[in-house]
């Protein structure tokens, strides 16, 4: 489904990504670790095509499409979803009705009409009432004065709604207190299935107790420095970055 | 040739006009107002508040005045108001006086009152011109051809729609009207001017507006500026307030080659308020220059302005207001929010909130920001799928939502908001979704 080959990245001038080579088939969840400022958010971002951040090697495909020649916007019709690690307040712009545009978008690109109202809104309170979140939160603006928690959930729901082929959710269990981080966790779950693929950017190996990953990849500066099951971020959690460091200079 | 041009040519033309017209009951005022007039001249660079809008080209342009024309616009904001009363080139038309039937407002065209009670009416008229930054308020003084006087005794059931068209089929056509509102003690209105009209033709429409509140007086008040593309707008409005009055003022310019719109505001008296908002777009050349100045006169006054710029293509907006309070006041208040967004490199915002303070006891807050579209907000709406010129417009919005949502009407924000989408970019995209 998704095909990384030595993809290179800059950010602001800066060699980011150095080398990245990653492979998601259909079904398929994937863990990435590393330690702050590695480049796991630059490689998020990258892929769901920010514009300032500029590849200057590699190539990706998605579905077997070339993915860096399409804009943020297709890509995301296409069926892949950025849960953003800062999800960003828009004051004055409404939660739902940002859900309405970005399901609408989806539907148009498949060919289907646009959502009834009705049935719109019965849908999104469902899923709402599975991630435990208010419906107040509909009539508000897109984050606007959310708790950290609360966005996060936020972002859950846009990918609920969305039912993405391709979910990177970045950090998204950061931040989260044990009851956030379950209800997170049921909204992943919730998606899992043969046709999906799940990337999940994580610092502990907490959020894998919840969600089991089918492969771990441990990235650091700018690369994937190791991969494995879920015994590795185990093996991390237990030893610590540095170990792979040593183990890579010995 | 262009050396051969006169650069004084409009100032000519204003005074040959002036010399045209027959003496009414006020010629005394209109004399004193146009010799003002005459001495200083149309405002040029130097000036202080015209130093964004340079007026040499149209100094360099004779004009004449508008002839009267038939009725020829509706208006988009009638649909919630109660009366409507059109004005077609500085005329009102005495039928759509007659029709306004709200007990609470009595109604008379300018001439009507100027032939009825000229001395009390001369004496209203001279408090607004004073300034140097409101020469074209002089020159209204001096050429205003009509007008209404509204008189406002009690609790108006809608609100009064006041159309200001100007119709020529001639490019040196000028209007010079003047609308006078007395609010009585306790009274409450609604007053909806709005200016439109054009007809492709270079119109200058100079236009004055007078707000005088009584003790406990509270009127909302909105101009909408949507003419054409070629029509110039200098519009003057002064607002008098005395203790305990309440003003709400809504400044929407959407239309326009040039407008140019002063507020003055005087607290007069304790307890009095004053709220403006102003809602300045431009796009394509337009320039919108909006000037506003508040003098809190009296203790325990309040002001707080709030202005939003939006400039598309080669526009300019500015906006510029300042606060006086004077001294031998407390517990005056005043509050200044102004936020730009530029939407195209060659379009330019300028934004000057000046405060001058002559008193101890006073509560003052300002702050101006301009920028672009915030490329973080941007790319969370593109990342959910949302096609580019809808978010764009999304963001646009959401710039204008707080002041949009503090217009004291719903039915005037939903019409505004409307002619607002046609404005922007990605607009049909947003008509669906709201
Ligand atoms: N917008 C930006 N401008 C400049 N530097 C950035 C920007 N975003 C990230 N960086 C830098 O890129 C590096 C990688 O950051 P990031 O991808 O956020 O790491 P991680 O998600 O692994 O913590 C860091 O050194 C960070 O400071
Ligand atoms: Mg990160």
């Amino acid at each position: 489904m998704l095909k990384i080959s030595q993809l290179r990245a800059n950010v602001a001038g800066r060699s980011i990504l150095k080398g990245v080579d990653l492979e998601v088939r259909a079904g398929e969840v994937h863990a990435i670790m590393g330690p702050n400022g590695s480049g796991k958010s630059t490689l998020a971002q990258v892929l769901a095509g920010r514009e300032d951040y500029e590849v200057t090697g590699g190539s990706v495909t998605f579905d077997g499409a070339d993915l860096l020649a399409m804009p943020a916007e297709e890509r995301a019709r296409a069926g892949l979803f950025l849960g953003f690690q800062y999800p960003v307040e828009i004051p004055g712009v409404n939660n739902a009705y940002l859900l309405k545009a970005a399901l609408n978008a989806k539907r148009k690109r498949a060919g289907l009409a646009e959502v009834d109202a009705y049935e719109f809104l019965s849908l999104i309170k469902a899923k709402m009432k599975f991630m435990g979140m208010d419906e107040s939160f509909l009539g508000r603006g897109v984050n606007e004065g959310f708790s950290g928690g609360e966005k996060k959930r936020n972002e859950i729901l846009q990918m609920l709604v969305l039912e993405p082929r391709l979910a990177l959710l970045d950090e998204t269990d950061s931040g989260l207190d044990i009851d956030a981080l379950k209800v997170v966790a049921k909204g992943v779950n919730s998606l899992r299935s043969a046709e999906r693929s799940i990337v999940l950017v994580t610092h502990y190996q907490r959020l894998l107790d919840y969600v089991e990953p089918d492969h771990v990849h441990v990235f650091a500066d700018g690369r994937i420095l190791k991969s494995g099951d879920k015994t590795l971020a185990l093996a991390l959690e237990a030893r610590g970055y540095d170990w792979l460091r040593e183990g890579r200079v010995a | 040739m262009n050396t051969a041009r006169d650069k004084d040519a409009a100032l000519r033309s204003f005074e040959a006009a002036w010399r045209a017209r027959p003496a009414d009951r006020i010629a005394a005022t209109r004399t004193d107002a146009m010799q003002r007039f005459l001495a200083l001249g149309l405002p040029g660079a130097r000036d202080e508040s015209w130093r964004y809008t340079n007026l040499r080209a149209l100094a360099g342009r004779p004009f004449v005045d508008a002839e009267p024309a038939p009725s020829a616009r509706a208006s988009w904001l009638a649909g919630f108001c109660g009366s409507a009363v059109e004005i077609v080139n500085g005329r009102p038309s005495p039928a759509a006086i007659e029709s306004v039937g709200d007990p609470a407002l009595s109604i008379e065209s300018l001439r009507a009152a100027i032939d009825r009670d000229p001395a009390s009416l001369a004496a209203r008229l001279e408090s607004i011109g004073a300034a140097e930054s409101e020469r074209w308020a002089l020159l209204n003084r001096a050429l205003f051809v009509d007008g209404l006087r509204v008189r406002i005794a009690g609790r108006a059931t809608a609100p009064l729609l006041i159309v200001h068209s100007a119709e020529s089929a001639r490019d040196d056509a000028a209007v010079h009207s003047r609308v006078i509102v007395e609010v009585d003690a306790g009274a409450e209105a609604t007053i909806i001017e709005h200016h439109l009209g054009g007809s492709g033709h270079a119109t200058l429409v100079n236009h004055a507006t007078q707000l005088h509140l009584a003790p406990g007086a509270s009127v909302d008040h909105y101009r909408v500026f949507s003419s054409d593309d070629r029509t110039t707008h200098f519009d003057a409005l002064e607002v008098v307030q005395a203790a305990d009055s309440r003003c709400r003022q809504f400044t929407v310019a959407i239309g326009g080659a040039l407008v140019r719109a002063n507020l003055s505001g005087r607290l007069d008296a304790p307890g009095a308020e004053h709220d403006s908002h102003a809602l300045l777009v431009g796009r394509a050349a337009r320039q919108v220059d909006c000037v506003n100045a508040i003098v809190h006169a009296a203790s325990r006054t309040t002001s707080r302005q709030t202005a939003r710029a939006l400039a598309a293509g080669s526009s300019r907006v500015v906006f510029n207001s300042r606060v006086l309070v004077e001294a031998g006041t407390a517990g005056a208040s005043s509050n200044q929010s102004c936020r730009g967004l530029l939407l195209s490199p060659t379009a330019e915002i300028d934004t000057r909130p000046q405060l001058e303070i002559l008193a101890d006891d006073v509560k003052c807050a300002h702050g101006a920001t301009t920028g672009r579209l915030d490329p973080n907000m941007l790319f969370y709406l593109l990342s959910r799928g949302i096609d580019r010129a809808a978010a764009q417009t999304l963001l646009i919005y959401a710039f204008l939502d707080d002041l949009l949502t503090g217009m004291s009407l719903p039915g005037a924000r939903r019409a505004i908001e409307d002619a607002l989408i046609g404005e922007l970019p990605g607009a049909d995209l947003l008509r669906s979704t709201r």
